[in-house]
């Protein structure tokens, strides 16, 4: 196999192969071509992370609007500074914006929510948002659910009934 | 002295990637050469790299369905499907079917040719061996691995989404928007390419190598071809776990 035959074969095979790529890039990932860029960062403390990590997604009201790009201790206070990169589309937050760390469903992923306020001024970014809520640890409440209160035994077991198998994946 | 004769061998094959490197010149006779194997080693790897990708597919999903099932979360099958495809078994697998298909063909066709005496016919003539036989088949591999990734990669998504939305009962909705969600273009995607392109480059240098330096006997051809599938084969491996190591932070 000689000439064009073999030119037909080999072209055929980097359209195919090119093809793939092509709907691969578009049907299966989550098409974000750009370099960075159009992001602006804000600072948030907490007095507690939970399981928060880096990358994880920030939503308002359930839609992403960007994700937390850096998670460290300041040094003097001892509370953690979250730094969230948020995408540029969301510029004007309203500066009385308040942040939390909620954690999808039972055992899902921890996130950082936003809810904006209804202040004029804006923050701008690196700007620090002064309203947060910290995580709430899931295994204390429980504790807190089983070893207080000593009355209405029945009610308080079926309380704890069905959290109960969702800490033990947790202690490890 | 095995440590001396180690580093010694080591040494010589990196030589030798430097000399591939050094002979690639973009003549009319390279891209010739390149395109009949891309034929061979690249167009005709393609009904190995499909089915099996096919199959990687479907028993993946099968697996992640039967271990999120105890959590209920079986809609994130997908995301388990795309990340795992891209990081880890889209380059591995394509590459060791590619190891198993062409990198013992590369071995053995060179090993023959030594064998044959063309390597010394082809010196004597003063044209370069390495330019005319190794560099078009090392391109070759470097330019075809990542394209049979891309097409492994598609056979298994198209196969798990079959057995995922048709045979288990997943939402088709939920299976592509998560894993979309999951799948970042850069962080995977093209690190999942990047990878092939290495893998490529590597399985063809050390099966090129084994059959460039193969003993010139018919039984110097057989070993070569074995060492080239096992020591090329060992390389991607261990190559896939520095380059996860180094790529993926997240």
């Amino acid at each position: 196999m000689r000439g064009p035959r073999l030119e037909f074969a080999v072209g055929a095979f980097l359209l195919l192969a090119l093809a793939s790529l092509l709907v691969l890039a578009l049907a299966s990932t989550n098409n974000k071509w750009g370099f960075g860029g159009q992001t602006y960062p804000l600072k948030a403390r907490f007095s507690s992370v939970g399981q928060l990590r880096t990358s994880a997604p920030v939503k308002i009201g359930g839609v992403v609007v960007g994700q937390v790009s850096d998670i460290s201790l300041d040094p003097v206070k001892y509370d953690s500074i979250v730094t969230l990169s948020i995408d540029d589309r969301y510029k004007d937050l309203p500066a009385d914006t308040s942040a939390g760390v909620f954690t999808a469903g039972l055992l899902g992923e921890s996130f950082v929510g936003l809810s904006p306020g209804g202040d004029v001024e804006t923050l701008k970014p690196g700007d620090e948002i002064a309203l947060t809520q910290s995580a709430v640890d899931l295994m204390q409440l429980v504790g807190k659910y089983m070893f207080s209160g000593g009355g209405e035994k029945p009610a308080a077991a079926s309380t704890t009934s069905t959290p109960s198998d969702a800490p033990t994946e947790q202690i490890k | 002295m095995p440590f001396v004769a180690a580093t010694r061998s080591l040494g010589a094959a990196g030589l030798f990637a430097l000399s591939v490197l050094r002979a690639s010149k973009p003549t009319r006779d390279f891209f010739a050469e390149l395109t009949r194997e891309i034929y061979k080693i690249g167009a005709r790897s393609l009904p190995i790299v499909a089915a099996g990708g096919a199959f990687v597919g479907l028993s993946v999903t099968l697996l992640g369905y039967r271990a999120l099932e105890t959590y209920g979360a079986t809609g994130q099958v997908s995301a388990l499907l795309g990340l795992g495809l891209y990081r880890e078994l889209g380059p591995v697998l394509t590459a060791l079917l590619f190891v198993g298909r062409a990198g013992s063909s590369i071995a053995a066709e060179l090993g023959l040719m030594r064998a044959t005496d063309q390597i010394t016919a082809l010196s004597l003539m003063a044209i370069d061996p390495v330019a005319k036989t190794v560099a078009p088949r090392f391109w070759a591999a470097v330019v075809s691995v990542p394209l049979l990734t891309a097409i492994f990669v598609s056979l298994a998504i198209t196969a798990g989404y079959f057995e995922a939305v048709h045979v288990i009962g997943i939402d088709g909705g939920t299976f592509w928007q998560t894993m979309k969600d999951s799948v970042d273009f850069h962080d995977d995607f093209l690190v999942a390419f990047i990878k092939a392109a290495i893998f490529g480059a590597t399985s063809a240098l050390v099966a090129a190598y084994v059959g460039f330096h193969a003993e010139p006997t018919i039984e110097g051809t057989s070993v070569a071809t074995t060492r080239a599938v096992v020591n090329a084969s060992l390389l991607v491996l261990m190559f896939n776990f520095v380059l996860s190591a180094l790529l993926f932070r997240s």
